[in-house]
């Protein structure tokens, strides 16, 4: 092989590589599932989840506060100061598209990532 | 030599495979204008896709916090509250958008005789839900406030509106989110709108349809915090659900819900859930309650009569729907 060819090579075989990547980057960011959180309709925090992410966090909004634990891939709401603690006895949320609102408080915690049949929303 | 060369060959079509992938990267759908807020006694979820999308959604919003404003009964300086106020007393001056909506509620409420009645308030309040304090209420308070719900009371002129008698009062919760949607659907046509998902408090306008794909949209499971179902909907199309789990009380054993029958004054109780598809929002929203009160094979009827695909979900979770939502439904045990 002469020089150049060699070098056209290096450089094809570079850019492979750094194509795989990224595309494989891509498909992995995407199927990773996050916690958003919004107080008053404003993203307060978001918080990557997956089976080891284990906390709790304490959420205010201009109405109210709410605890919530994350724990095994999933996140449930814990203590509220709304009156009918709605949102505590929805227990447990885990897969993209699903997400607790506590309507009194005004806050929600929704969860996004690429889910194999995720719907695009929920009629109630 | 000829070795060389192929090598090149192949690192060459590697190089154009690398540029096909490169472009399906790019071309990835670029994230919506999103926004959440909070009218109309609920939560408002807001995606906008496109080229517009920052200018649709700021619009969209004002939309949404306007209409909120003439008709939150709860904010005295509401039109719907100085309505109510002057019930039996005089007109009220009030919004070229509130007449709009009374209007259409009354066409509702004519048009499913009665079922869908904006009149309904003081039966909601007896019942305690207005202010969340839920109790059972005597025959006769029943009775009283029964005389209270003849929607043929209220009277539009123009600019104004009156109730007849003291004490009637509006409750435009069961169109108005619906209404608004129709006037979002508006703005979408106007600003030339991509592709939209708006839903406030469960209902839905789907804007459009995503790239090669249907809309996928949940129904509630009434009795579990999952869904029973999903619709699978191509093109701009509304969704509305009235079900007994949204607001209700248990007392003795039994579930006592919101969407007060206007008949006898009691909540209504023969179906668990009923969601509308249709092509108007207004229609969908106040049919959904009407035909909540109605009950199943009433609903299937009426629903060819003023052309929306409905599914039912009776007393026993069985679910029904409409001969057109057959193949768009399915089940989330597998059956569709």
């Amino acid at each position: 092989m002469e020089k150049g060819d060699k070098l056209l090579a290096l450089i094809l075989v570079v850019i492979f590589i750094f194509a795989i990547g990224q595309y494989a980057f891509v498909s992995i960011g995407k199927a990773k599932r996050t916690i958003i959180i919004r107080s008053d309709g404003e993203i307060v925090q978001q918080i990557p989840l997956n089976e080891t992410t284990e906390t709790i966090i304490t959420i205010k909004s201009k109405e109210g506060t709410i605890t919530m634990q994350v724990k095994n891939g999933k996140v449930h709401i814990i203590e509220s100061t709304c009156h009918d603690e709605l949102c505590i006895k929805q227990g447990w949320i885990s897969k993209a598209g699903e997400s607790i609102v506590c309507l009194p408080n005004r806050i929600s915690i929704s969860i996004v990532g690429e889910e194999k049949n995720e719907i695009d929303s929920i009629t109630y | 030599m000829n070795k060389k060369r192929n090598i090149v060959t192949i690192l060459g079509w590697i190089f154009v495979v690398c540029l096909i992938i490169f472009s399906f990267i790019n071309k990835a759908e670029k994230p919506p204008a999103t926004a959440e807020l909070y009218a109309m006694d609920t939560i408002v979820d807001i995606k906008i896709y496109g080229a517009n999308k920052e200018a649709i959604l700021k619009e969209v919003i004002k939309k949404i916090e306007e209409i909120n404003s003439y008709i939150d009964s709860f904010s005295p300086t509401s039109d719907i509250h100085k309505i109510n106020e002057n019930a039996g007393i005089k007109n009220v001056t009030v919004h070229p958008e509130t007449v709009a909506i009374i209007e259409k509620a009354m066409e509702l409420a004519r048009n499913t005789n009665g079922a869908f009645n904006p009149l309904i308030t003081p039966l909601s309040q007896i019942w305690g839900f207005r202010d969340k304090n839920y109790r059972i209420p005597s025959e006769k308070e029943i009775e009283d406030a029964l005389n209270l719900t003849d929607y043929n009371d209220i009277i539009i002129s123009t600019d104004t509106v009156f109730l007849k008698k003291e004490g009637e009062a509006l409750d435009l919760g069961g169109i108005a989110k619906g209404y608004t949607l129709d006037c979002l659907k508006e703005i979408l046509d106007k600003m030339n709108g991509e592709r939209a998902l708006i839903n406030i408090g469960g209902n839905i306008l789907l804007y459009g349809t995503p790239s090669g794909k249907q809309w996928k949209i949940g129904i509630k499971n009434p009795r579990e915090d999952r869904i029973i179902g999903t619709l699978n909907i191509e093109g701009t199309t509304f969704v509305s659900t009235s079900g007994d789990y949204e607001r209700f009380f248990i007392k003795d054993n039994k579930r006592y819900c919101h969407l007060i029958n206007p008949f006898n004054g009691y909540p209504a109780d023969k179906i668990f859930s009923v969601t509308v598809v249709s092509n108007k929002g207004y229609y969908g929203d106040a049919l959904s309650t009407a035909f909540f009160i109605i009950g199943k094979n009433e609903a299937l009827q009426d629903a060819k009569k003023f052309d929306v695909d409905i599914v039912v979900i009776d007393c026993d979770l069985n679910v029904s729907c409409s001969e057109e939502l057959k193949d768009s439904l399915m089940l989330e045990n597998g059956k569709g």
